[in-house]
């Protein structure tokens, strides 16, 4: 009963996720949106989980004018606006002593750079991340402080390790050492996110003005309550009213803001395969950075333990049980082609963004684009040397065709110190920084 | 404070009537409640762990932490975490470990009974229902509460996102956090639903798309749902918000390689469209203008025609629909060609992920409306419920919307309301009537009570002066919200609300008889779509993408069985009120026709599920022969006997290994046979490495006894690679198997192991917590009492809810 492998076509397995779905046009719009403030930045980490091959994704070559590596291949259009970093080692990603959790340390730990608390009640702590700093200073004025967005559903049972609260896997920013922000997976609430509610800027006006009415009840009705209840109630119903203030916040900047603004065709749904979804979930980012309606978008393209497979390129194993590949050279390669695929995917990202004009330059030259991940080498488990690659970035003097290697032992945390630096971010220690690593003169 | 007051029975009451309830006393001789008797006892037991324990737990080498000499016996109170896990170990016989002195199995079961007995005193003395978190509602729960509040029936998917789970569960009070993006989604669902409740929705009515997915085989009749005599298509129920005209839109499958729709031909194909079992529209695909097919163009493209064009502009209409929940049905009209094609085997015609069959399919339905020119709101179901009262005069306005409004709020926050809720609520009212009328103030009302912290949160009320950090009874109002939303996921209805008011709740013949009605009443589904969904994973059943290059015979239908056949299974254990142990044992299923054939069982015909007796050989006895289960715990393209172990240890021995360590190599899969070991010699290096051997010796040879089943459940006696499947397995005590009879027949020797699961797992998602040391003595209790009703589930039911920790709760400290 052996069958002859079979060429797949690329649009398979349309299965809603909800009960909902269909494709939209985003790219067949061209909004007349808010032109930015001149020379606004943006950051945009993507985070893809379970390590990489780093045989195959590590340049053989450094220094500028490097060889680029069979996996970071796709990016040689954008060789001069590169810079591959190895040896940094996201040490606070490792065990320390607890048992297992792997997988749930290493998203958060990747960008706070702090050792992520083993726990599976609601004390979960980690440290504040550097997307989250930047917004903090970037994104002052603009409608929304930051985006996370992610493709992976959150809620398949028993996807958690033991041990380790869900947060930990399925956030990849957080707010403060004790809030994790949830990342958003279906584009349609992405979309209303950034656009509002309202086919007309006049329902979307009218909407933001009920809205605001029911949350001055809502603040009032919260604060009776807190009186009542015990501290730890109060902390949960804290949250709350934290959320609604913030909520509050943002509805007067909307106000403020230009309100013929031709808003796009919203998506209905969640596209059937990988890579469109992953597309249509970068041009919303490209429309959030374009409106400037916020300069920092965190996306995890794959998160950990991910168990997604890819028949569409041949690769029918799961993304978590690939990365286990026991140094089988055959398993390897497979491994490394869908590392290489990620790559690719990612690319659409940069095409998008150069594509438009943001004053002088393109959207990709105010863009910093942080691809990598808290993991290296996923069969062990390694988080030495971590795949980190900085993408864009000229108009914030960011370097490009360059391999930099750091001597072992060197901390991801300094080169999340100088990319804070970039932003104007200043703070002295991140994390386990020992140094920063100056990005101007790399 | 003043609100939900109660006159706090004193909780030495309930001690009295826990100690009441612990049969244990009379069950167990050898104990006797004389405490120097006690005292004897304490010390020969003592030896047995001087004897057996203490040579590694003791304060200088501390083994996992554990100085058990330390302790005293005497006195457990203050360390029952570490006696409650020496009864575990010992009774799973974990500990001591091999290689090491055991005692003989009388004198292990007298330790542990004696320290369980103890510790359950000690419980009854020292209730401590445990701590408990303020509760959000989680996406099920708020969408079951806006059915039963405002007979609106909402996609959940598309208004709200998914909750994270803790410990299995996605209730879990922990885990269930807000966001500044989560208020957003309630603020946007509660306008949407608010204008649906009144039948008044506004703007341009968003396109909704339902998704028949590209795996499902149309050859044939697909759902019950459907007409005899229809093939493929797809029936689901949809909520039309307002009287109005709406627009459908269906649009055919296409083909995957070379694009266009499948099976356009010269011979036509009846495509209708029905609602509620009534044809509202009847169209055609293909004919004679069809004939030809479409013209390849260069390159292996096809040239764009205006075929796929006028296909899609014949498949829409619209129609006038009156509002409220309506079964939508699309379905081609069969053709006797359909059935020709079964004569072939599929397997072989098939294309991986479409099963084409040389028909048109039906890839999408899109409706859209009301079309806002006709939209009109009339009599509906919402309507009826909401509008409890119509104003005669304008000045008549605000008395009615304030009776509306306090119904609604009583019911929404489950409690009688008061001025202070009514002032907040008003105040949205006047804003609204203020912009647009009477009922745009009963729309704002409505969006002000589905973001209301009272609504979104199960908040509870302790007493006035119970002593900090002491238990108390929880209110009958906070106890009718606990089992509705433990037995339904939703809020309380207006019966359990009446109980409540009157404080009758409490009483243990009410109490008993509201569960019983509960549990009987349709809402129980929630237990099975959420409890059971959860537990054993059914849910993960929707997302699960086999490969299609190794498992062909994999489809959409399948899928659908799958879920439906472990659904129907679980929920035949509770509307029957069967012993729980049926689940692993019991001697029928529920099958329609496509999973009858994948289960090679004969007589079965049609897309009806019905029960099947099973024969006592049966591999598809229990849980561990239906299809979601073997699937789920299934690689996309091979099986995983570590994963099948892994599941049964954690679902039914309730013991989860801990996580693998680091650098541990994968097992090579089946796809190129000549190379690699088979699977048992693989896993048998796995277990050589005694870093792995101690859970891989029990979770590899349960795993082992399944692997008769592939990825998905089909049943093989050779691998791919031509070698036979070996079944067997064996345990560290030795016990011998082969094949999922003789393993299910392990299992039920482990029945008390697999009781304590199901307990803890239900109490787990009854409390929204997870459990700790001091829940262990109510998890026992349970066990005890179900024992004596014969295991029946309601027994346990009762149990969880008559626990102390359902029913009580820990007065907050200063600092809690």
């Amino acid at each position: 009963m052996v069958i002859a492998k079979i060429a797949l076509p690329r649009r398979t397995f349309l299965r809603g996720v909800g009960a909902t779905m269909a494709l939209p046009l985003l790219d067949a719009m061209v909004p007349a949106l808010r032109a930015a403030t001149p020379a606004a930045h943006r950051f945009a980490p993507i985070y893809f989980g379970n390590g990489a091959n780093m045989f195959e994704w590590t340049p053989a070559t450094d220094g500028v004018g490097f060889e680029l590596s069979p996996t970071l291949k796709p990016l040689e259009a954008f060789r001069d606006r590169t810079m591959v970093f190895t040896g940094l080692d996201n040490y606070p990603a490792t065990d320390q002593g607890d048992v297992g959790g792997q997988h749930p340390r290493a998203a958060p730990a990747f960008m706070s750079c702090m050792h992520p608390k083993q726990t599976e009640g609601a004390d979960v702590e980690a440290g504040t991340t550097i997307d989250q700093m930047i917004a903090e200073k970037i994104c002052r004025d603009t409608k929304l402080s930051s985006l996370e967005v992610s493709v992976d559903r959150n809620d398949v049972v028993g996807a958690c390790d033991h041990g380790y609260a869900c947060a930990y896997m399925n956030s990849l920013s957080w707010k403060t050492p004790t809030t994790p922000l949830p990342m958003e997976t279906n584009p349609r609430f992405v979309f209303e996110r950034l656009f509002g509610v309202g086919a007309t800027p006049e329902e979307r006006l009218a909407r933001v003005n009920e809205d605001r009415s029911i949350l001055d009840g809502l603040t009032h009705q919260i604060s009776k309550l807190n009186g009542r209840l015990g501290a730890r109630d109060r902390t949960k119903l804290g949250e709350y009213l934290d959320a609604v203030r913030d909520l509050e916040q943002r509805i007067a900047k909307v106000e403020s803001y230009n309100s013929d603004f031709s808003v796009p065709e919203q998506p209905v749904g969640v596209p059937p395969t990988f890579r469109e979804y992953v597309e249509l979930m970068f041009d919303l980012q490209v429309l959030a950075f374009q409106a400037d309606i916020t300069r920092v978008s965190t996306f995890m393209m794959c998160r950990e333990n991910i168990n997604r497979s890819y028949p569409e390129i041949g690769l029918p194993e799961a993304h978590h049980s690939m990365s286990h590949h026991g140094n089988n050279p055959e398993k390897m390669k497979n491994f490394a082609k869908l590392n290489t695929y990620h790559v690719e995917t990612m690319t659409y990202f940069l095409k998008k963004l150069d594509s438009i004009q943001d004053g002088d330059g393109t959207l990709l030259d105010r863009t910093v684009v942080m691809y990598g991940g808290g993991m290296s080498d996923g069969n062990v488990h390694n988080n030495y040397s971590v795949p980190v690659v900085l993408l864009g970035g000229k108009d914030l003097h960011l370097k490009g065709n360059r391999h930099v290697k750091f001597p072992k032992g060197t901390p991801l945390a300094n080169l999340m110190l100088g990319l804070m630096d970039r932003f104007g971010v200043n703070v002295e220690k991140f994390g386990d920084s020992t140094a920063e690593i100056d990005l101007l003169t790399i | 404070m003043k609100r939900r007051l109660i006159v706090l029975v004193a909780a030495t009451s309930f001690v009295v009537a826990v100690a009441y309830n612990a049969p244990s006393a009379q069950q167990r001789p050898s104990i006797s409640g004389d405490r120097g008797s006690r005292m004897g006892d304490a010390q020969s037991q003592h030896a047995v762990l001087a004897k057996y324990c203490i040579t590694c737990h003791n304060q200088r080498v501390k083994t996992g932490g554990l100085a058990l000499d330390a302790l005293d016996l005497a006195d457990l109170r203050n360390h029952t975490e570490e006696w409650e896990k020496v009864v575990r170990k010992v009774r799973t016989g974990a500990m001591p470990p091999v290689g090491r002195p055991r005692p003989d199995k009388p004198v292990a079961e007298s330790l542990v009974t004696w320290l369980e007995t103890e510790l359950d005193r000690v419980a009854a003395e020292h209730v401590n229902p445990g701590r408990a978190s303020l509760q959000r509602l989680n996406r099920t729960e708020y969408t079951n509460a806006v059915r039963d509040l405002l007979a609106v029936e909402i996609n959940a998917a598309s208004v709200l996102p998914a909750d994270v789970a803790g410990h299995g569960f996605d209730n879990n009070a922990d885990a269930l956090t807000l966001s500044a993006a989560l208020t957003e989604r309630y603020l946007g669902a509660a306008a949407k639903i608010s204008q649906m409740a009144l039948g008044r929705p506004r703007g341009l009515p968003t396109p909704e798309t339902v998704v028949v997915p590209s795996d499902s085989d149309q050859g044939a009749r697909v759902s019950d749902d459907l007409p005899f005599g229809s093939r493929g298509g797809v029936a689901f129920r949809y909520y039309f918000p307002a009287d109005g005209e709406y627009l459908f839109e269906m649009k055919p499958r296409e083909t995957g390689v070379s694009g266009g729709f499948e099976g356009v031909t010269a011979e036509p194909h009846q495509i209708d469209v029905s609602l509620d079992n009534v044809k509202v529209w009847s169209g055609t695909i293909g004919g004679p203008e069809f004939a030809g097919g479409r013209v390849p163009g260069g390159a292996g493209a096809y040239v764009t025609d205006d075929r796929d064009k006028k296909v899609i502009e014949s498949l829409q209409f619209r129609a006038p629909i009156k509002a409220g929940l309506h079964l939508v049905q699309v379905y081609f009209a069969a053709k006797t060609s359909a059935y020709l094609e079964d004569l072939f085997d599929r397997s072989l015609l098939r294309e991986p992920y479409r099963k084409p069959n040389g028909q048109p399919n039906l890839s999408t339905v899109t409706i859209t409306g009301p079309q806002q020119e006709t939209a009109a709101a009339s009599e509906s179901a919402s309507r009826r419920r909401v509008l409890t009262c119509t104003p005669a005069s304008a000045s008549d306005e605000p008395i009615c919307a304030k009776k509306i409004i306090s119904t609604l709020a009583r019911r929404a926050y489950r409690r009688p309301v008061n001025d202070e809720d009514l002032q907040v609520l008003m105040a949205s009212y006047r804003d609204g009537s203020n912009r647009g009328g009477f009922e745009s103030g009963l729309e704002m009302a409505i969006r002000s009570i589905l973001v209301s912290p009272d609504f979104l949160f199960r908040l509870e009320s302790e007493p006035a002066g119970v002593a900090p950090i002491t238990a108390y009874r929880i209110s009958d109002l906070d106890l009718a919200s606990r089992l509705s939303f433990f037995l339904w996921s939703s809020i309380p209805d207006d019966e359990l609300m009446k109980e409540a008011e009157k404080k009758t709740l409490q009483k243990p013949e009410v109490l008993q008889q509201q569960v019983r009605r509960m549990l009987a009443d349709s809402r129980s589904q929630a237990l099975v779509d959420n409890f059971a969904g959860q537990w054993l994973h059914i849910r993960n059943v929707a997302g699960h993408q086999p490969s299609p290059e190794v498992l062909f015979h994999y489809d959409d239908n399948l899928r659908r069985a799958f879920e439906q056949e472990t659904k129907l299974f679980f929920e035949s254990i509770i509307r029957e009120n069967r012993n729980v142990l049926d689940l692993l044992d019991a001697d029928y299923t529920f099958l329609n026709e496509r999973l009858a054939k994948h289960y090679g069982i004969p007589g079965v015909f049609g897309e009806r599920f019905r029960r099947v007796p099973l024969a006592s050989n049966s591999p598809r006895r229990g849980l561990l022969g239906k299809g979601s289960i073997l699937m789920s715990t299934s690689y996309p393209n091979r099986t995983s006997p570590v994963i099948r172990g892994k599941w049964i240890l954690e679902n039914v021995f309730g013991a989860p290994p801990p996580p693998p360590p680091p650098n541990v190599p994968d097992l090579k899969d089946e796809r190129d046979p000549r190379k690699v070991l088979p699977m048992r010699e693989q896993l048998a290096a796995h277990r050589a490495n005694p870093v792995c051997a101690g859970c891989h010796a029990q979770m590899d040879q349960l795993g082992f006894s399944l692997e008769n089943f592939d990825g998905i459940g089909e049943w093989r006696d050779v691998y791919v690679s031509g070698a036979r499947v070996d079944a067997s397995g064996e345990l560290p005590d030795g016990t011998k198997f082969n094949g999922p009879a003789e393993l299910r027949q392990v299992l039920m020797k482990h029945s008390d192991e697999f009781l304590t699961t199901m307990t803890e797992k239900l109490l787990i998602y009854a409390l929204g917590r997870g459990l700790e040391a001091s829940d262990a003595p109510a998890v026992r209790r349970i066990k005890r009492d179900a024992i004596r009703e014969n295991l029946r589930f309601e027994s346990l039911i009762q149990g969880v809810v008559t626990s102390p920790q359902f029913r009580m709760k820990m007065a907050h400290g200063d600092t809690n």
